[in-house]
């Protein structure tokens, strides 16, 4: 596959993990924030600051089990390479 | 970003204050004509007071209630948006606990028990204005 072909993949998967994840950020953030009463159709200023942190909290959880995952996917990935070298030489 | 502002704690306490005072203002001024004891002069009880006396003294009592409206109003928003912003959830509990913080704020500079009693009193009343509201 030449490395333009496999760039573009990589982006449009990009794409799709973002929006997956603005979608369940969405869903999560107001299930949890907005209480289904709707007596007024602003945020008051408990829901917005809620939001505001609701967001902040999903985000950061995001990044560190990304980061977490890709420490895991390394160090499988080294473990495979040194098994297959070791079947490679005996 | 104006929108940001108008959402802020700060304006929301001044925007209290000022509507405080003007409604102290006209409860001093009203109250003032209904309850007045202006111009007594203990050898003369008939005597009308004067024009002059009344005014004076309408606006002293105006000035005296927009002062005190204008901070109690202050203090409750302000307290109100503060636990507000803390909890993260807007219904009846935070009036209530700024009532009691208010009340209890106004109430402590005569004694414990008048802070209690004030606390109690002005958590009722802004749960009962809540209720109304809502």
């Amino acid at each position: 596959m030449d490395p333009l072909r496999a760039q573009q993949l990589a982006a449009e998967l990009e794409v799709d993990m973002m929006a997956d994840m603005y979608n369940r950020m969405t869903q999560a953030c107001h299930r949890k924030c907005v209480p289904p009463h709707y007596k007024d159709a602003e945020l008051s200023k408990g829901e917005s600051v809620c939001l505001d942190r609701c967001v902040a909290k999903y985000l950061e959880v995001h990044e560190r089990m990304g980061k977490k995952l890709t420490e895991l996917s390394l160090q499988d990935e080294e473990l495979l390479k040194r098994m297959q070298q070791g079947t490679g030489t005996t | 970003m104006v929108e940001r502002a108008m959402e802020s704690c700060a304006f929301k306490a001044a925007l209290a204050c000022v509507g405080g005072f003007v409604l102290g203002g006209a409860f001093g001024v009203f109250t003032a004509g209904i309850d007045t004891n202006v111009g007594f002069d203990p050898k003369d009880p008939y005597r009308t007071p004067t024009a002059k006396e009344v005014l004076k003294d309408m606006g002293q009592r105006g000035i005296s209630y927009a002062k005190n409206f204008a901070i109690v109003g202050a203090m409750f928003s302000c307290t109100e948006c503060v636990v507000e912003s803390y909890r993260g959830k807007s219904d009846w509990k935070n009036s209530v606990i700024s009532g009691c913080i208010t009340g209890g704020a106004i109430g402590f500079r005569a004694g414990l028990k008048a802070g209690v009693i004030g606390c109690g009193g002005f958590a009722a009343f802004s749960a009962a204005i809540d209720y109304y509201l809502r």
